[in-house]
Formats: structure tokens, sequence, C-alpha cells
């Protein structure tokens, strides 16, 4: 490792001592300048006649002090209390879902690179948005985080993944991560505060406005202050990061894909937390200075120029760039999910036989349906062929035979039972997100914060049928715009949620896509009957088909 | 009388310094040994994974079963296997006859779309990038600790007080040796 533990720690000192000072000196220096400006103006009318009020005295400006001092430890320990907790809540980030194919590929990921930089464990997060972007975050007592959005869990690949992992994992090794995090938690104060005054400021009118209009350019002057500290930290810091995750993952290219592929995509411009500029591995706004070198892009910008770092990169696994976006044009993303395959014949199962993997582990039969239920060892996990065919699956992936689990599916304790059938709900992997799907309807429930990654995952390739339905279903335009649901329903309360027993209200998921769901009232977990959750996928998926500007 | 604090001032200093290199390569070396302790329970996992993965693939691969004989046979040898030199030989045959299963995976259409399967192909993909990080680690710092206590004052630290080189936990499968991604 470039440190020794013992440099970090004293790393870790400097640098608790130099923030302490500038944020000491910070709220000095306006102190002392709102005690001027008071004195000058304000306290001059009381003293009228008396001359030579310009400069503070000696105890006006220890009072000032004392006032700094007290306001900046308070700013301090309020910012560094709960580093991680807070941060990783402004940026919106949640844990991994171990039930989810993707979230457990990527947490998997963060342990072989914590693996690799020697043991340390690294706690996976995961954004729920589209946006492209990793961020890492470090405590004094050396937690330390790893986050990646959802939009880059669909994008990358593994390797690719494994390099932007190891990037973030350099900034935890070398150090810079925790000098990052609290120069940003300190900062975060005056972006929030100030966000809320400008909100004000807008909604005022008339006397109020001028008292937040100076409220904004005390908070203006501390954001362009605390902006300079930001930048304080240095640029270098992303090359070096680069650097370290070469040297764990040893693979430059996939690194420059990766980094190629996120400057090409959203990356969070305008989401919650954007300000945070300096923790993700390259900036959600796009700025002026990005993209130029020299002493003015070195103060201004937090990251060093995307195309030096993807050809520092490419240099190293000896590609050019333009080989290198060649070769990504051509780049096929792989799929951590299985996908289903559906056999045209599947239908024709009147007169089916099939064989059997029993318990001794050998194959019987073959047997119809009738004789299957007569069979005692027969689950639903059991493996199963189709008579005469090579292919091999267990007993629930094939349809024709649900009926002979049904019994048992209703038997079973806590099973959340099926808002149409009442039977019990299978646990499905979606799209690679945990979902609940009867076996009889077909009917799909999904947890509320399942269903962005659903929409945001692009595993599925829809079937005619859905494309038809999905064209149908955004034609009618006029009809959905006068309520929640395409015709009137004298109650829209239909089902019960499978879940938590409240009702579920029928709607359409958003306006936009207009496809009628079921929401629970209570745990806004929603109920896709039949094919309804493919259509909506297909909405959401080609949008630029169906929202042609003049859309909706 | 001055030469004689000279020499006890140097013989003090000298003394100081014995004692912290010593404290140096003591903790350098027990970095090593958890560097090492670290691959173990990566090889052990994997251990732990294979029955698992060979058991839901077994009903799928009836043509197969000298493949699957394969990985449990290099399975039980990597899990007797003694001695640095022998153990990183086992694993290495354990990880080739892993990938050749992975090889008829892909043959088989059925398999790449059991979900069972393909989370138990995560897994053990993780396990050995774990297992090949590991090593890299511990090399690492094998490498580190070798050079130190060969450099010229400290290995007479090194000398009187024990400190013998640490092995290296080597690749010695030729395929390996020659699929690295990048050429430096």
């Amino acid at each position: 490792m470039p440190f020794s533990f013992i440099d970090i720690e004293e790393k870790k000192t400097r640098l608790i001592g130099f923030l302490l000072f500038f944020i000491i000196s910070f709220y000095f220096v306006t102190a002392y300048l709102i005690l001027l400006v008071l004195k000058n103006s304000v306290l001059a009318s009381f003293y009228e006649g008396q001359r030579g009020l310009g400069w503070p005295t000696g105890k006006e400006t220890l009072a000032a002090f004392g006032i700094a001092l007290l306001i900046g430890l308070i700013h301090w320990s309020s910012s560094t209390s709960n580093l991680i907790r807070r941060m990783s809540l402004a940026v919106g980030a949640r844990g991994v879902d171990e039930k989810d194919t993707y979230h457990q590929m990527f947490k998997n990921v963060v342990d072989e690179v914590s693996v690799a930089i020697g043991g340390r464990p690294i706690r996976s997060l995961v954004v729920p948005t589209v946006a492209c972007n990793a961020f890492a975050l470090e405590d004094f007592a050396g937690r330390a985080v790893i986050g990646v959005t959802e939009g880059l869990l669909t994008r990358l690949n593994r390797a690719q993944l494994e390099a932007v992992v190891g990037h973030e994992a350099g900034h935890i090794v070398n150090g810079d991560c925790l000098s990052t995090t609290v120069t940003c938690s300190l900062a975060e104060l005056y972006e929030e505060a100030l966000s809320k005054v400008s909100k004000g400021f807008r909604h005022s009118r008339g006397r109020g406005g001028i008292v937040i209009l100076m409220l904004m350019f005390v908070m203006g002057t501390m954001k362009l202050l605390s902006a300079l500290l930001r930048y304080f930290i240095s640029r270098q810091k992303e090359y070096r990061a680069d650097a370290t995750s070469v040297r764990l993952t040893r693979d430059p290219l996939s690194l420059a894909e990766a980094l190629y592929l996120i400057s090409r995509n959203w990356r969070g411009m305008g989401a919650e937390g954007e300000y945070l500029e300096s923790i993700f591995i390259m900036s959600p706004r796009p700025g002026y200075f990005d993209e130029r070198q020299g002493a003015a892009a070195n103060w201004f910008s937090t990251h060093p120029p995307i195309q030096e770092r993807i050809r520092i990169l490419a240099d190293m696994g000896h590609c050019d760039p333009k080989t290198l976006e060649e070769n990504l044009k051509k780049f096929q993303w792989v799929s951590p999910v299985a996908k289903p395959i559906v056999s045209a014949e599947e239908d024709k199962t009147a007169e089916k036989k099939w064989m059997v993997f029993n318990k001794e582990q050998k194959w019987e039969g073959p047997f119809g349906l009738e004789e299957l239920r007569k069979l005692t060892f027969l689950t639903p996990d059991s493996w199963i062929c189709p008579h005469g065919e090579q292919s091999v699956r267990h007993a629930y992936e094939h349809e024709a035979l649900m009926p002979l689990f049904g019994g048992e599916a209703k038997a079973e304790e806590g099973a959340y039972p099926c808002p149409h059938c009442h039977t019990g709900l299978m646990e499905v992997n979606y799209e690679g997100a945990p979902a609940m799907r009867c076996s009889y309807c077909e009917g799909i429930f999904v947890a509320q914060d399942a269903i962005s990654r659903i929409l945001i995952r692009r595993d599925m390739t829809f079937p005619e049928e859905v494309v038809r339905l999905a064209e149908a279903a955004t034609k009618q335009k006029d009809l959905f715009q006068k309520g929640r649901t395409r015709y009137k329903l004298e109650n829209p309360f239909i089902l019960t949620c499978p879940r938590c027993h409240n009702k579920m209200r029928r709607q359409f998921f958003v306006y936009s896509y207009p496809v009628e769901i079921d929401r629970c009232v209570s745990c806004n977990g929603l109920w896709f009957d039949k094919q309804e959750l493919e259509v909506l996928q297909y909405i959401y998926e080609h949008k630029d088909k169906f929202f042609d500007g003049q859309g909706f | 009388m001055v030469f004689l604090l000279v020499i006890a001032v140097l013989a003090l200093l000298f003394i100081f310094w014995f004692f912290l290199t010593y404290n140096r390569l003591v903790t350098m070396r027990v970095r090593v040994q958890n560097a090492w302790s670290q691959i173990d329970v990566q090889l052990k996992r994997r251990y732990d994974l294979i029955p698992n993965l060979v058991e839901t693939v077994k009903g799928y691969m009836q043509h197969e079963r000298q493949t699957l004989e394969n990985v449990i046979k290099a399975r039980t040898q990597a899990i007797d296997a003694k001695g640095l030199k022998d153990k990183a030989q086992a694993e290495n045959f354990l990880s080739q006859t892993l990938r050749s299963l992975f090889a008829v995976v892909e043959r088989y259409p059925d398999l790449k779309a059991n979900q069972n399967v393909l989370k138990l192909q995560e897994e053990l993909t993780s396990t050995e990038n774990k297992i090949g990080f590991s090593r890299q680690y511990y090399n690492d710092e094998v490498g580190r600790f070798n050079t130190l206590i060969q450099m010229v004052p400290v290995n007479i630290v090194a000398g009187t007080m024990n400190f013998t080189k640490k092995e290296f936990f080597e690749v010695s499968d030729s395929a390996q040796r020659e699929a690295p991604k990048v050429k430096f």
C-alpha cells in the first residue's frame, strides 16, 4: 500500500487540524465583517456625533473570535458525527438487497476488492436512480462505504464494475477519501441551507424579500468559500485512485471503458446530492473547466479532464483511445440474470409425458399428469424433463405442472396470498429483482423499492402481444386524462394487498405511462395483472417511440 | 571520558534502532501471516461451494460424468494437499477443472437459463477472484518482507533474530501465466 497505517494516521491528524483551523478562521472573518458592517451602518445611528467608529476595538474582536470559535465547533461536531449515515442519506443511497441478482453481484465485487486491499471491510450501497455514478465515503473511525447507482449496474459489465470499485477503494486506501468526505460534509450544511433560502425567496413577496436577499448574500459568500475549500483538495487524487485501481485489478482497459461509458451517460445532474460532486468518480455537474488543463482548471474543477484520464489508462493497456471507442461500439452488455427459454411447443401439454429425477438420482417415467400427481417425492423443486426432449428444468418452471402443486402452495405457511386466486404467491426473480408471482393468474406483486429497479433494467425481450398492448394503451390519450383510471369505476378499491392486507387502489402507474395497476394504500406495493408489468416496461423502455415531443 | 560518553550514546542509539527494526519486522511478519489466512478463508469457501454446484448441475449432465468427477477429485486433492507448493499446484488444478466445467455449462442452454446455476456460477467466480486477489495481496506482502530482510542495515537484525524469507504462493499453471489482460 502506498501509505503505512502510521502515515495515514498522521495525515488524518494534520487534516483534522487544518480543517478545524479553516472553519474557525472562516467564521472569524465572517463575524468580523458582519461586525464591521453593523458598526458602520446600524450602530452608527446610536452613536451620532462620535467619530472613529470605523474599526472594531480589541474587545469586540475578541468577542467575534469567541463567537466564531463556538459556531465553528458546533458546525464541526454536527458535521462530523454520524458522517457516513448523513452523507449516504444526502445522496439517497440504501443498503443492498440480498435477494437482488444485480445487488448481489455488486456486493461480491466490493468484497473482492476489499480482499485485494488486505481484507479491510467495505460496506456496499446502491442509489436507486437511473444516473450513472459511483462514490466512496469514509469516517474517522475508518468505516468505509462504496456506493453505485442502479444505472451504473445496468450499464457496466463485471470487469468494468470491478475497475470502478477498485477506483473507489483507491480513494480509501490512499487516505483521501476521508478528507473529501469531511469537506463535503462541512459544505453540505450551506448548500442545503442555501437551496432552502433561495426557495423561500422565490415564494415570498414584499417585505420579507429584502431580509432573505441579505441572507442569500451571506450564504452565497459562504458557499463560494466552501467551494474553494473543496477545490483545495487536489484533482490529482483522481489520477492516483485510477492508478490504484489498475494496481489492484490489473485491468486498465476496463476502467477506461467504464469511464467512457459513465461520461457518455447522465451522471446525476440535478438529482439528490449532486452538489457533493467531489465524492463521485466523475462530477455529476458537467462544467466549463472539466475538460481543461492549467491552473484555473485545477482550482475550479474537482475532477481532472476525462479525456486525459482515459488516454492515460488506454496507454497502460497499450491501446489508443480511438480503438477503445471502436471496441466499445461493439460492446455487448451481458446480463447477470438468467433468461428463461420459452419453447413454442410448450402449449401442447395435453398428452405430454414427463421424466422425473428421483431421490436415488435416477430418471423415472414416463408419467402422465395423473401419474405425476401420485408421486410422493415430487416437489416444485424436482428436476423434470418432457419425455423425448433434452430440456431438464425444475418442475415449477413448467406451467402445465402447476396444478399439481396448487394445494401445497396454499398450505404453505406464511406465503402471501394472491389477491385474485388466494393461493400462495411464489417468490420469483424478475429482472434480477425480487417479486412474487401467482402461478395461476400470472399476476405479479412488486414491492415499492423494487419497481424502479425493474424499470431501469433491460434484460427482457418482449413478445409481439405486449408491443401491441403497449401501443393500444398509449393511443387512448383523451380517455385517461379525466381520472385515475381509463373507465370510471364505482369502487376503485378492488383488491387486498397480499403483504399488509390493506386495500389496493386501481389507478394508472403514472399518467404518462397509462398502464392500470393496483397500488396498496399503505405499503405502496404494486399488483400487476397478467402482462401489465411487461406492457409498462415496454412503454418505459421505448419512451422515445411513444412520446415524440408532443405527447402528454 | 567524552569518548566513553560518545560510545555509550552510540550504543544506546543502536539498541534503540535495533528494537525499532525488530518491531517493524514482527509487524510485517504478522501481516504476511494474516494475508495467508485470508487466502485460506477463500479456499475453504470454494471447497464449500463446489458440492452445491455439482449437486445443482448433476441432473442436467448425464453425459458429462467425467467432468464432474474431475472436479470432485480435484477438490479432494486440494483439501488434502500439505505444504505451500503442493497446495498451490492442487489449487491450480482445481481452478482448471472448474473452468472446464463452466465451459461445459456454456454448451447447455437449459443450464444457462437456470437462476440457481447462474447464482452459483456468480458465487464461484467471485470466490475465484477473491482467491486471486488475496494471493496478489499475500505475494505483495511477502515481496515487501523479503526485500526488507535482505536490505543492508536491516539484515543484521533479521539475521540475528531469525527472520527467514517467506515463500510466494505461485501460479505454476502455464495457461494462467499466459493470459494476462495487459502487457506492460
